[in-house]
């Protein structure tokens, strides 16, 4: 779990998506999922799901990260299938059981509310397999670079994510070591009414506290002692670059876009 | 506005992993899982350490914090309820919990910073306020990405209702949050009062 905590849900590679900046990614990303709301007709689904499926094997992610993904979901693809199977009362009747009547008009449109919620989880898990959360946080600062200009402390939420992004593993650590002390001494978190468990939160807050404050107060000593004076002339480790992939890979999307306004049913 | 100093970052961040290890806290108390009316609820402290954001942080720190929270969560983090993070988690029926959080932060803050002293009413009073953020966006949030982009059609009352056991258990840890409050401020500066 503690490995899974620092790299996110990154599957290490070399393939072209691994290889796209970030800030190339998550704007496809963010224009796809609002695209994926305006397909209606078959083909324009088409259109999309050859897409997704095409950036799926040009990672070459392994499936079985793609299917860790999206069991979380599955019961609630099959949930909405189901529901609108009952639902929708729209075409003909194609099924007759017992005191059910199942529409045409119900099969297609859990159909396809099916295909939308596989493709959004396909899709921005795509975004978070290729992509370290490193490179993500360097993607958002510099994405978010014009809220400067109204004082939003851009740089200072990069820096705040980097942090979080080294104590996020020590401190589940360290709430770990807390349940077994306490546990060791006789707290017991098993059974009692709710009253009692929620009592039992007491011991656990305040020793997790003292350890985060502490660490806090430490790093803040640290940082000033380097002399940390803001985001003003900072240099960066990593930079990022727009490169000739990522402007095909865009000039590739816009088609795509282009070609599902061109399928859409707009009748 | 005075910039944001390296003390000021580092709690920031230290409220995002309390928010992770808040999310997730039955994984190392499973038996924290409390059953109300039927139910297990699973018992988070989410809302509690946003109130507590709030209170320690201020408004503005507090707020921006709990926007770290999501955007660690949305990159791919898996710090969200149930260990998981992707932006998935933000179109799902419940972002708009995650979402809500940097308000209830944002208003908690507002009230605490008004009064200079508060006292454990007050305390009290802002944490209830921010738990009716957080259930307000949250379940209207599910409200609309049910009837809209999962095309379930549920009525507003329903979806409340669907909330309430977990409504009756965030009440509850936020005013052992104010009364908790009151127990910090006698030991730690506020960072907002910090000079």
């Amino acid at each position: 779990m503690n490995n899974s905590l620092i790299i996110g849900q990154y599957v290490p590679g070399n393939s072209l998506v691994h290889k796209l900046d970030p800030r190339t990614k998550i704007t496809i990303i963010f224009f796809y999922v609002i695209t994926v709301f305006f397909a209606n007709s078959l083909a324009s689904y088409s259109v999309l799901v050859v897409f997704a499926l095409a950036c799926m094997f040009t990672s070459r992610v392994p499936l079985r990260f793609i299917m860790k993904g999206l069991t979380p979901v599955w019961f609630l693809i099959i949930f909405t299938f189901i529901l609108h199977l009952f639902v929708t009362k729209e075409g003909t009747v194609i099924f007759d059981f017992w005191i059910f009547e199942f529409y045409s008009g119900g099969v297609i449109q859990g159909f396809a509310i099916s295909i939308r919620f596989f493709l959004l989880i396909l899709v921005t898990s795509l975004l978070t397999l290729t992509t370290t959360p490193i490179e993500i946080t360097d993607a958002i600062e510099d994405m978010l670079r014009p809220l400067n200009k109204v004082r939003f402390p851009v740089h200072e939420l990069a820096l705040m994510m980097s942090i979080s992004l080294r104590f996020i593993p020590t401190l589940m650590q360290e709430t770990d070591k807390i349940s077994r002390a306490q546990a060791s001494r006789g707290v017991d978190f098993r059974t009692g009414p709710i009253k009692d468990r929620i009592k039992a939160v007491v011991p656990l807050l305040v020793p997790l506290f003292v350890s985060a404050f502490k660490r806090a107060e430490e790093l803040a000593m640290a940082m000033e002692a380097r002399g940390y004076q803001g985001g003003e002339g900072r240099t960066k480790l990593r930079e990022l670059k727009i490169e000739l992939r990522d402007i095909m890979v865009y000039l590739l999307f816009a088609c795509v876009i282009a070609l599902l306004f061109l399928t859409r049913n707009y009748s | 506005m005075r910039r944001l100093r390296a003390i000021d970052l580092t709690y920031g961040a230290v409220f995002v992993c309390l928010m992770a290890i808040g999310a997730n806290i039955t994984v190392w108390f499973p038996i924290l899982a409390v059953p109300i009316g039927g139910t297990s609820v699973p018992l988070s402290l989410q809302t509690f350490f946003a109130i507590l954001a709030g209170f320690m942080l201020g408004k503005r720190l507090g707020s921006l914090s709990m926007l770290t929270y999501l955007l660690l969560g949305t990159a791919g983090v898996p710090i969200f309820a149930g260990l998981e993070g992707g932006p998935f988690a933000l179109i799902s029926p419940t972002g708009g919990f995650i979402i809500s959080f940097i308000f209830v932060a944002y208003f908690v803050g507002l009230i605490a910073e008004w009064y200079k002293s508060p006292s454990i009413l007050i305390y009290t009073v802002a944490a209830i306020i921010g738990l009716l953020i957080n259930y307000g966006l949250g379940v209207s949030y599910m409200y609309i990405a049910m009837n809209t982009w999962l095309e379930l059609t549920i009525s507003y009352s329903i979806a409340w209702i669907g909330m309430i056991p977990f409504l009756i258990k965030d009440a509850i840890l936020s005013i052992v949050a104010a009364t908790f409050m009151v127990n910090i401020t006698k030991r730690l500066p506020l960072l907002w009062q910090r000079a």
